[in-house]
């Protein structure tokens, strides 16, 4: 598809910061986008959840940009911002009125080259507190909230960067100083381990020699190494029950994989698209549709650069039990090793794949988003056309391969139960 | 490269924007189309709303339009539940419905090249839906079990119960979307038959299309498929009767939460009141922006919370302002005490920065929300259901424009309201109580839901 071709210029400043330039002019704005090439992976024990506190810290101004004033100048302008954490990476964006180019660049250099003088202890409280509240709000408070939590401690090894989860765990929260965020800036908050996307409207010569003015003197840092993982693997099967205050009983069925953009990645995609990924699928056709023992179930691969992991998750209806649920799943699965899937079932999955690559190039900071991800990923960023093509040309027989390859193995089963039943 | 960093870089000159426009016309059947042309990109919205939402719910039958519209899918033409959905996948096409307090929207998203074939497939299910007796005792068993599970969650309750006890319940806008349990259990299926016959028609509903479409296209595949849908509805709101303000604190309980949600609010004036940019300038300086004064001082100054904010809502006959957010639970009484501070200082109105900035940040974000072909729909969507007049989306900078500080700081006397407000907590009710001990916020009643 032509459409997924997207054109780009690439290349490096001195400094080692690498830059992705991408017109679009469509509408009258542009899209900054910034992925700092550090994650929750690279966090040490004890001190989870700091590349995640991180990100707070780089709104709380720089040495030429006051408190609140990142927030404030990019809203003045009519922008929208934020950023997230992964366990890979950690990006920062703005959208903004394409006149207000100028200011997005000004704003992502000061904190990039200038955060450390601005940085205190007040503000380092303010926004440990505000961290808190949010795995109160988004995990301890929610329904299921710390499922996944739960499952990646007990599916990655105790030494794998995957085995605890962005947010942190609370006493880690808790405990970081100055240092830890001083020492952690200066690691890996630097040109050489970023990579920066302008996507939009804009003038390509103006904006080079813009980056380069806002960008070109900050110093690189001393290099990052990159982990060095051997393959991970799960001996035995784990059984982990919790209580939580939910009214009705959880299942997961967890399986370590592979990574991203790995030979079987995009498989295993497909593989959760053809179990749970509409009315047809497998188990959605078994479990919610036709017998009513499952509320819910959904099916997903996780894939990062330093491992992956496939999930069944299904919510039993009242008075069902998890049992019957858990045997239903491996059924399903078995069904389709030994009988393999219909054509029309993988044209169903590849349709909807296809036309969400589609309906993704409507919205500016999606698209920059991906061209930062597939640069980091594959060092190329406009692999949209590519990316699609790993989902068209799954055939049948990979499917009962992946299963076979890797649905067979150990794994984790989590089951989350009420903790007290409201009538 | 020398040059001064604590310069803050000016804007270039501001680039065009022109507002996308629709042009409308009826189809013989009485059904009024928007349609937005838009060609970037080979994809092509359609929205059709349908004027059954669940305020038009009967009484004791809480949650008969939910429940029509989780049943009108299940199964239409010559396809039953699982060939319909196959139908649409095989096509890529996203398919979606969803029932508010207003309307039925169903939804969908396709490529240009599956418009026609994704649009039968919808025809179908307004003009031919089964609606069978094992597929609606199925889809009613399911929303059943949503609300069971509804009780666990801490965000849904606080909405709920706020909506409930500040609407009151001889206003059947109080009464959730999903619906309430016993009465779900009591809907039989002819009453979703019935609801469907008088409700799903075509004047009563509208369709937006936006995108790679020609008009005299359109008008074909439109024509083909939806002359077929006949009939008409007279239908009449129920009398929405007000209930007046209380300043009261209602507890939830909650037992074991380690947070408090807090909804605190009052009736507020509708859509089209004449102080509308007005309200909305001062909300923007008050708790709709991460920038405005309650996020600052909740989260920023305090750090009680990862987010907390101020609205003023907005249904088709109803109308409220309130303020959220949610805290951790021994910070409860701190969290009120500064949002009522926020609530008072407010009266006495905002500085020219502050509406500079609102008016800025308004303005300027306005073409990004003409951004996506789902930002266009639903914008024309808003303007319909609410009767805004035509040019409503060209005048609307200048409208912003022209609010004065005066009129902000008139909107604010005439609009917030801090002692009469009503408060819901949801959280552990011992703990809350403990901090809770006078009645400095309105007197503190234990709630109880049905």
């Amino acid at each position: 598809m032509e459409l997924l071709n997207l054109k780009y210029e690439k290349y490096k400043l001195d400094n080692g910061l690498e830059v992705i330039l991408h017109q679009n002019k469509n509408i009258p704005l542009t899209a900054v986008n910034l992925w700092y090439k550090v994650g929750s992976a690279q966090e040490k024990k004890g001190k989870t959840g700091i590349a995640h506190l991180f990100e707070h810290m780089m709104f709380q101004g720089s040495e030429h940009v006051a408190k609140e004033m990142h927030f404030r100048l990019i809203q003045e302008a009519g922008g929208s911002l934020n950023g997230s954490t992964s366990f890979d990476r950690t990006n920062y964006f703005e959208k903004v009125p394409s006149n207000f180019l100028e200011l997005a660049l000004w704003l992502e250099a000061d904190r990039m080259g200038f955060l450390l003088p601005a940085l205190d202890q007040e503000k380092l409280d303010n926004q440990k507190k505000v961290v808190y509240n949010e795995r109160l709000e988004r995990y301890d408070n929610q329904p299921y909230g710390l499922a996944w939590e739960l499952l990646i401690t007990n599916l990655y090894n105790k030494s794998h960067p995957y085995s605890w989860s962005t947010i942190g765990f609370a006493e880690d929260i808790k405990s970081y100083t100055l240092e830890d965020v001083s020492g952690f800036f200066k690691k890996f908050y630097s040109p050489d381990n970023a990579s920066l996307v302008v996507a939009g409207t804009f003038d390509i010569d103006k904006t080079k020699s813009l980056v380069e003015k806002y960008f070109g003197d900050i110093k690189s840092g001393n290099g990052v190494n990159h982990l060095d993982l051997t393959d991970i693997k799960l001996n035995e099967t784990k059984t982990i029950v919790h209580k939580d205050n939910v009214q009705l009983e959880r299942i997961y069925l967890s399986w370590l994989t592979q990574k991203a953009f790995d030979k079987d990645d995009a498989v295993l995609d497909i593989l959760s698209d053809l179990l749970a990924g509409s009315k047809n699928a497998r188990l959605y056709k078994s479990l919610v549709f036709e017998k009513e023992i499952a509320q819910d179930v959904s099916a997903f691969q996780f894939s990062g650069k330093y491992g992956g992991h496939f999930t069944i998750v299904a919510t039993a209806k009242p008075e069902k039990s998890l049992d019957e649920i858990k045997s239903e799943i491996f059924k399903e699965i078995e069904g389709i090793k030994t009988n393999g899937i219909k054509p029309s079932e993988l044209k169903r999955s590849k349709n909807g794949i296809k036309s969400s690559f589609v309906f993704a190039l409507q919205n500016l900071d999606t698209i920059a988003d991906h061209l930062n991800l597939y640069n980091f990923y594959l060092n190329e960023p406009s692999s949209f056309a590519f990316d699609l093509n790993r989902y068209e040309s799954v055939g049948k027989e990979e499917i009962i391969n992946v299963i076979s390859n890797y649905l067979i193995n150990p794994f984790v089963e989590l089951r989350i139960i009420p903790k007290n039943k409201i009538s | 490269m020398k040059f001064d960093r604590n310069i803050i870089p000016t804007p270039s000159p501001v680039s065009l924007f022109t507002v996308p426009e629709e042009e409308t016309f009826k189809l013989e059947n009485g059904l009024q189309i928007y349609h937005i042309k838009k060609s970037e990109l080979p994809i092509v919205l359609v929205k059709v709303v349908i004027n059954s939402g669940s305020k038009f719910d009967p009484v004791d039958k809480k949650g008969t339009f939910n429940l029509l519209s989780m049943c009108i899918d299940e199964g239409a033409g010559k396809f039953n539940s699982l060939e319909l959905s196959e139908q649409f996948d095989l096509l890529g096409t996203s398919f979606s419905i969803h029932c508010n307090s207003d309307n039925i929207q169903l939804t969908l998203q396709t490529l240009k090249e599956n418009f026609s074939k994704s649009l039968e497939l919808l025809s179908k299910i307004l003009i031919e839906p089964h609606l069978k007796k094992e597929d609606f005792e199925r889809e009613k068993r399911k929303i059943l079990t949503r609300l069971q599970q509804l009780k666990d969650d801490p965000e849904y309750l606080a909405n709920v119960s706020f909506e409930s006890i500040l609407i009151g319940s001889q206003n059947s806008y109080s009464f959730p979307v999903l619906g309430v349990e016993k009465n779900i259990k009591q809907i039989a299926t002819g009453e979703i038959n019935d609801s469907y016959k008088n409700f799903i028609l075509p004047n009563n509903s509208f369709m937006v299309v936006t995108g790679d479409i020609d008009k005299n296209e359109l008008m074909k595949v439109l024509k083909q498929n939806l002359s077929g849908w006949q009939g008409k509805s007279f239908n009449n709101l129920p009398k929405l009767k007000n209930k007046k303000d209380i300043h009261k604190i209602y507890i939830a309980d909650k037992k074991d939460s380690v947070q408090t949600e807090i909804r605190t609010g009052h009736h507020s004036t509708g859509r089209n009141s004449e102080d509308y940019f007005a309200k909305h300038l001062l909300n923007s300086t008050l708790g709709g922006q991460f920038t405005s004064r309650i996020n600052l001082n909740l989260r920023e100054k305090h750090g009680f919370t990862y987010g907390a904010g101020s609205n003023f809502n907005y249904y088709k006959d109803e109308a409220y302002f309130s303020v959220y957010t949610s805290v951790g639970i021994d910070d409860t009484y701190n969290a009120l005490k500064e949002i009522f501070r926020e609530l008072n200082d407010i009266m006495n109105g905002v500085t020219t920065d502050e509406l500079n900035f609102a008016k800025s940040s308004i303005v300027r974000k306005f073409p990004s929300n003409f951004e996506t072909y789902k930002h266009i729909t639903s914008n024309i969507t808003g303007k319909i259901i609410f009767d805004l007049p035509d040019n409503y989306f060209i005048k609307y900078i200048e409208n912003i424009n022209s609010i004065s500080l005066n009129n902000v700081n008139k909107a604010a006397i005439e609009n917030i309201f801090p002692d009469q407000m009503t408060t819901v907590l949801v959280g552990d009710k011992d703990k809350l109580l403990k901090q809770l001990k006078s009645d400095e916020f309105g007197e503190v009643e234990i709630y109880e839901s049905e």
